[in-house]
C-alpha cells in the first residue's frame, strides 16, 4: 500500500508539472501568435514604444521570447512557477491582482459545487441502484429514458430553460405572492444574490447536479446488475441471509467501488458545468470569472483559473484512486 | 443454451479460422438485433435528414437566412414562413435549416479526427507496450487533468482571432473549434483502443500469426485492429452526439461559431430572453432540432453498444 | 484434527412443527421437480421431472452432461434460483416431510445454511472479494445465532481449523484472493458446514482445482460427511470419484433423471443407454471442453424438447416407439429404475 501511494504521488507530481508547462506554453504561444496583449490595452489609440514597454512590464509580458514564435519561454516558465508557488497569479486587464479576484470567487463556486455534487452522488447512485433492482420494470425504463434524455439535451440548454421557467416565471409568482425577501422569492430567482449565497445557489446547484446525473446513474445500474448475478451473491443467499443484507452488504458495497472511479471523471464535467452555470446565473465564482475573462480575452485570468481547477481536479482524482485502493482489497497487491 | 454449446464446439476449431467466424457472428447478430428496433430506424431517419440539412441546406429552403427585415421581428408564422421570424426579423425556418451546418460539419470532423489520432496512438501504445505505452499514457493523463470544457474554452480564447489562409468564412468559423476539440478529445478513444488492442494482442491467433512471421504492421492492422473495432464503433454516434452538444455550448458561450454565421447554439442564446416573454417558439424551435439530433445519435449509439454487448441490457 | 460442534439435538430446530414434519420421514425427497427459465427465446425447461431421495449419512451422486440441469436442481432445492427468469413449475421438495416449496420466503430462508447448505464450484467467484474470510464465515454466526463479532470470529477460526487450514488464526483476516484455490474451496466447505446442516449439496466442488488438490478436498468432504452423518448430494463429472465415495447415483439427461440405482449395480450393468455411453467415456470425462465429443450428437434444445425420449436422436437402441412415447422412470429390478423403453434389454446386453 505504501509503495502504491508513493508511486501514485510521484506520478501525480509529474503530471502536474507537465500540465502547468502545457498551460504556460499555450499562453506563450497565444501571445506569440496574437501579438502582445499590451498593444490591445491601448485599443485604437496610438502609443509610443515606451508606453507599450511600460504596460508590457506591468503585465509581465516584456520577455523578448514572446516575439519568437514557438519559443517555450523557459525563463518565464521558471518565473511563473515561482510566482504561482507564492499564489501570485499576476494582474488582469483592469489592473487588479488575479489572486484577489480568485479568492473572492472561491466561496460561491464551492457552495455550488457542494450542492450539485451531493445531489449528483446521492440521487444518481440511488436511482441507479433502484433501477437495477427493479430491472425491466417501469421504474427502470423511466430511469433509463431519463438518463438518455439528460445525456441528449445539452446542459446549457436545460439550464437556460429551467432558469427562465423557475427563476423568472415561478420566481415572479413567488416574489409577488410572498414578497421579494421571502425564502421562496430568494430561492427562485434567475440570478445570484450575494446576500444569500446558499439560498440563491440552491436551484442552480440542484439543477446542475440533476442534469449531470446520467453517467453515475448508468454506471451504478450496470455495476449493480453485474454484481446481482455474481456467484458470491448466490452464496450469500445460500447462507440464509435476509435479502436486505444480501443486497446491502454483498451487492451494493461491491457495486459502489467502480462508481467511485467515475466520480473522478465526471468531476471534470461538473467543472465545465460550473463555468456554464455560473455564466448563465451570473454567479461571481471561478466559472463566472473564467466566463467573463473569456468574453474579454483576459488570458492571465483564464489560465490561472484553468490551472487551479486542473490542480483541484488532479488532487481529487488522486484521492479517489487511493480511496479505491482502500475499498477494493484486491488492488493493493497488483 | 444452444449458443453455449456452439461455443464449446467452436473452441475445437483451428484458431486461424475461428476469429473471422466469431467476429462476423458478432456483427451479424448485432445487425439483426438492430434492424428489429424501431428506435434504431427512427434515429437513422432523423440522422439522415439532419445530415442532408447540414450539408445541403439550400435543398430545403429558398429563403436567404441572412436577409432580414427588422420591421418583421418576431412576427408569427405565415405561408412561406412556417416558423415565423426571429427577433431580428429573419426567416426562422431558413435560419433553423442553415443553423444545422456548423454543428453537423464540426462534429463529423472532430470525431474523424479523434478516431484517427486516438486510434493511432492507442494501437501504438497497446501494441508496443513498454516506454511507448508509458509515454502515450502519461500524455493522456496530462490532457485528462485539464477538464474538457475548460481546456476548450482556454484554447479557443487564446486562438480565436487567428486568420487562416485559403479557408472560406464558414470553415474559418469552425476550424479552430475542430482542432481544439480534437486536442482535448482524443484521449477517450485512445484509452478504449489501447485496452482492446492489449486484449487482442494476447489472443491465441495473434500469437500464431506472430510465430508464422507476420510483420508488426500486418499484425496491427490485419489481426488486431479488426478486434479492437467493436467498442469504438458504438462510441462513434455517442461522440458525434457529444460534439454537437459541445458545439452548441461553445457557440452559446460565444466561443464557437460567431455571428453573422448561424448555428442552433447562437439562435438559442438569442431566443433565451423571449422564452417567458411571449415568444417561447423562438427558443423551442432550435432547441427541439438540437435535442432531436443529439437524441438520435445517442439512441443509435446506445443501441449499437447494447447489440454488441448484450449482457448489459 | 476436528473440532466438536455443539449440536442441538439432531437438527437446528427450524423445521419441527412445520406442516408435514415427521421425525422419521426421509431426510430429503425430490419428486417430479420442474424448473423453467423464461427467456427471450422462449421457455427453457431446464428441469422437467426429477425424482430422488436422500437418507441421513448417504452420499448421492448426480451426474450428467453439461446443461442437463444438475446445478438448477441443486439451486431449486436451496431456493436460490433467480425468479424471474426461473420458475419452479411443479413438483415437491420435502425435507423431513416438509414441502419446502410451500413455505413462506422467511421460513425458507432460515432453512438455508441451518438445514441445507451448498458448496459451489468456483470458490474464487463464490466468495465475496471485498470482505475477509473471517467476516464471511462469522456472518453466519452473527446473523443466525446472534453471536457477537468477537465470538463469531473465534468460531470462524475454529471452522478454518476444522477444514485443515494452517495458521487459521492469522488467515482469518485475509481476503479470498490471498488464498490458494484448494484453500479457498476449504473455506467454502467451512462456510457450508458452519451451522451444522443435515444436507450438504456440493456442486462440482473440485472441478476448478488441480488434480492433486482434488483428492484432498474429496477426502475432507467425505470424512466430515461420515463424521456428522450428513446427507451429501455430490454433483460431479468425475465417475472415478462417484465410484469411490457415492452410495447411490442419479443420472440426468435434458432435465430428467434417466437412471437411478446404487453405484455398484449401475456401474456393473447400466440400465439406460445414456449411462452406458457415459461409462464408456470415463477416461476423458474429467477434461473440461472435451465432454461433448464423448457421445456423438448434441442434447436437445431446452426450449423445444421433442416428444418421446429426449435421448432418441443419439441412442443406438432407439426404435419408433422412442420417438413418440416418453419413457417414464420406472423400476427395472428391485431398487433400480431407468427411463427407457428397453431398460431390461440394455441392462442385460453386455456390448459396452
Ligand atoms: N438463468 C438462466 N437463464 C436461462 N437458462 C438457464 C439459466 N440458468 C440455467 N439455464 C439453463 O438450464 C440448463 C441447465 O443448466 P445447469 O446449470 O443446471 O446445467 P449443469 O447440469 O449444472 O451443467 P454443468 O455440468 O455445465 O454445470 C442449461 O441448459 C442452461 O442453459
Ligand atoms: S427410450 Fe429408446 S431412445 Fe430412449 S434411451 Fe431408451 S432406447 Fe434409447
Ligand atoms: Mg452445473
Amino acid at each position: 500500500m505504501g509503495r502504491y501511494v508513493i508511486r501514485r504521488l510521484l506520478q501525480a507530481v509529474l503530471t502536474l508539472f507537465f500540465v502547468l508547462f502545457l498551460l504556460h506554453y499555450l499562453l506563450s504561444l497565444a501571445i506569440q501568435v496574437n501579438g502582445n496583449p499590451a498593444r490591445t490595452f491601448f485599443g485604437d489609440k496610438p502609443a509610443t514604444p515606451e508606453q507599450i514597454a511600460a504596460v508590457e512590464a506591468k503585465f509581465g509580458t516584456d520577455d523578448p521570447c514572446l516575439d519568437r514564435l514557438g519559443d517555450p519561454c523557459l525563463g518565464m516558465f521558471q518565473q511563473r512557477m515561482a510566482d504561482w508557488m507564492t499564489l501570485d497569479f499576476g494582474t488582469n486587464f483592469d489592473g487588479y491582482a488575479v489572486t484577489d479576484e480568485i479568492v473572492r470567487a472561491v466561496p460561491p463556486t464551492l457552495i455550488l459545487f457542494a450542492i450539485s455534487t451531493s445531489v449528483w452522488v446521492l440521487f444518481g447512485v440511488t436511482t441507479g441502484v433502484l433501477a437495477a433492482m427493479k430491472r425491466g420494470r417501469f421504474f427502470d425504463y423511466l430511469v433509463r429514458a431519463g438518463t438518455t434524455f439528460t445525456v441528449a439535451v445539452p446542459t446549457f440548454l436545460l439550464l437556460v430553460i429551467t432558469q427562465q421557467l423557475v427563476g423568472v416565471s415561478l420566481g415572479n409568482w413567488a416574489r409577488d405572492t410572498f414578497g421579494r425577501e421571502s425564502v421562496l422569492g430568494i430561492v427562485f430567482q434567475p440570478s445570484y444574490d450575494d446576500r444569500y449565497p446558499f439560498l440563491s445557489l440552491l436551484v442552480p446547484g440542484i439543477l446542475l447536479g440533476a442534469f449531470g446525473i446520467a453517467g453515475i446513474t448508468r454506471l451504478s445500474r450496470t455495476s449493480m446488475l453485474e454484481n446481482l448475478r455474481a456467484d458470491f451473491v448466490r452464496t450469500a443467499k445460500a447462507k440464509g441471509l435476509t435479502s436486505r443484507r444480501v443486497t446491502i452488504v454483498h451487492t451494493l458495497r461491491n457495486s459502489l467501488i467502480p462508481v467511485i472511479t467515475l466520480v473522478g471523471f465526471t468531476l471534470a464535467d461538473a467543472l465545465g458545468g460550473t463555468v456554464i452555470t455560473e455564466g448563465i446565473y451570473s454567479i461571481p465564482g471561478m466559472g463566472g470569472l473564467a466566463y467573463n475573462a473569456t468574453r474579454e480575452n483576459d488570458l492571465p485570468v483564464v489560465i490561472a483559473i484553468v490551472a487551479i481547477l486542473s490542480v483541484c481536479f488532479m488532487v481529487v482524482t488522486l484521492l479517489i484512486d487511493l480511496l479505491y485502493a482502500v475499498l477494493d482489497p484486491r488492488i493493493r497487491y497488483e | 443454451m444452444s449458443s453455449d454449446i456452439n461455443e464449446r464446439v467452436v473452441e475445437g476449431i483451428d484458431e486461424e479460422r475461428e476469429r473471422p467466424q466469431r467476429a462476423a457472428g458478432l456483427w451479424r447478430d448485432a445487425i439483426r438485433d438492430l434492424r428489429k428496433r424501431p428506435t434504431v430506424i427512427i434515429s437513422l431517419l432523423i440522422i439522415l435528414v439532419v445530415l442532408a440539412i447540414g450539408f445541403f441546406p439550400s435543398l430545403f429552403t429558398d429563403v436567404d437566412p441572412k436577409a432580414c427585415d427588422i420591421s418583421r421581428n418576431k412576427a408569427p408564422a405565415e405561408p412561406g414562413h412556417p416558423f415565423g421570424f426571429s427577433h431580428e426579423g429573419c426567416d426562422y425556418f431558413a435560419q433553423t435549416v442553415y443553423g444545422a451546418g456548423p454543428s453537423v460539419q464540426l462534429s463529423l470532423m472532430v470525431v474523424t479526427g479523434t478516431l484517427i489520432v486516438g486510434g493511432l496512438f492507442g494501437i501504438l501504445a497497446g501494441f508496443y507496450g513498454g516506454w511507448v505505452d508509458v509515454l502515450f499514457s502519461r500524455a493522456v493523463d496530462v490532457f485528462n487533468s485539464i477538464p474538457f470544457l475548460l481546456g476548450a474554452i482556454l484554447l479557443l480564447t487564446m486562438f480565436r482571432d487567428i486568420q487562416m489562409p485559403f479557408v472560406g468564412a464558414r470553415l474559418q468559423a469552425i476550424i479552430p473549434a475542430v482542432i481544439t476539440l480534437i486536442i482535448f478529445g482524443w484521449t477517450s478513444t485512445m484509452r478504449l483502443v489501447r485496452a482492446s488492442v492489449i486484449e487482442a494482442r494476447n489472443l491465441d491467433y495473434v500469437h500464431a500469426a506472430r510465430s508464422l512471421g507476420a510483420s508488426n504492421a500486418r499484425l496491427m492492422f490485419r489481426h488486431i485492429l479488426p478486434n479492437a473495432v467493436a467498442p469504438v464503433v458504438s462510441l462513434i454516434p455517442l461522440s458525434i452526439a457529444g460534439m454537437i452538444s459541445v458545439e452548441a455550448t461553445l457557440s452559446f458561450l460565444g466561443l464557437g461559431v460567431r455571428k453573422p454565421e448561424i448555428t442552433w447554439g447562437l439562435m438559442i442564446d438569442d431566443a433565451t430572453k423571449w422564452f417567458v416573454n411571449g415568444y417561447p417558439m423562438l427558443l423551442i424551435i432550435p432547441s427541439a432540432f438540437l435535442i432531436a439530433t443529439v437524441l438520435a445519435f445517442v439512441l443509435l449509439g446506445d443501441a449499437i453498444r447494447d447489440a454488441l454487448d448484450p449482457k448489459l441490457r | 484434527m476436528t473440532v466438536e460442534l455443539d449440536r442441538q439435538g439432531s437438527h437446528n430446530g427450524y423445521v419441527e412443527g412445520l406442516p408435514g414434519y415427521r421425525d422419521d420421514a426421509p431426510l430429503l425427497e425430490v419428486e417430479d421437480l420442474q424448473v423453467e427459465f423464461h427467456t427471450r427465446d422462449g421457455v427453457a425447461r431446464a428441469v422437467n421431472g426429477v425424482d430422488f431421495s436422500l437418507r441421513a449419512g448417504e452420499t448421492l451422486a448426480v451426474v450428467g452432461e453439461s446443461g442437463s440441469g444438475k446445478s438448477v436442481t441443486a439451486q431449486a432445492i436451496m431456493g436460490i434460483l433467480e425468479e424471474p427468469p426461473a420458475r419452479v413449475a411443479g413438483g415437491e421438495i420435502r425435507f423431513r416431510g416438509v414441502d419446502l416449496l410451500k413455505l413462506s420466503a422467511e421460513r425458507r430462508r432460515r432453512i438455508r445454511a441451518n438445514h441445507v447448505a451448498m458448496v459451489f464450484q468456483d470458490a474464487l467467484s463464490a466468495l465475496n472479494p471485498v470482505w475477509t474470510v473471517g467476516f464471511q464465515l462469522g456472518e453466519l454466526f452473527r446473523k443466525h445465532r446472534g453471536m457477537s463479532r468477537k465470538d463469531a470470529r473465534r468460531r470462524a477460526v475454529e471452522l478454518l481449523d476444522m477444514v485443515r487450514i494452517p495458521a487459521a488464526a492469522q488467515r482469518v483476516d485475509e481476503y479470498p484472493h490471498q488464498f490458494s484455490g484448494g484453500m479457498r474451496q476449504r473455506v467454502m466447505i467451512a462456510m457450508a458446514l458452519a451451522l451444522d446442516p443435515e444436507v450438504l449439496i456440493a456442486d462440482e466442488p473440485t472441478t476448478a482445482l488441480d488434480v492433486t488438490v482434488q483428492a484432498q478436498i474429496m477426502r475432507l468432504l467425505s470424512d466430515i460427511q461420515a463424521e456428522r452423518h450428513m446427507g451429501l448430494i455430490l454433483i460431479t463429472h468425475d465417475l472415478g470419484v462417484v465410484a469411490d465415495v457415492a452410495d447411490d447415483i442419479t443420472v440426468m439427461y435434458a432435465g430428467r433423471a434417466v437412471e437411478q440405482a446404487n453405484v455398484r449395480d449401475t456401474f456393473a450393468s447400466p440400465a439406460h443407454p445414456y449411462t452406458k455411453a457415459l461409462l464408456r467415456s470415463i477416461p476423458r470425462l474429467d477434461v473440461k471442453g472435451q465432454r461433448l465429443e464423448v457421445i456423438a450428437g448434441l442434447p436437445p434444445v431446452l426450449t423445444d424438447i421433442p416428444p418421446g425420449c429426449a435421448f432418441a436422436p443419439r441412442c443406438g437402441y432407439a426404435q419408433d416407439v422412442c420417438r413418440t412415447e416418453r419413457p417414464p422412470l420406472s423400476t427395472v429390478t428391485a431398487g433400480r429404475s431407468a427411463a427407457c423403453h428397453f431398460a431390461s434389454e440394455v441392462m442385460t446386453d453386455d456390448v459396452n
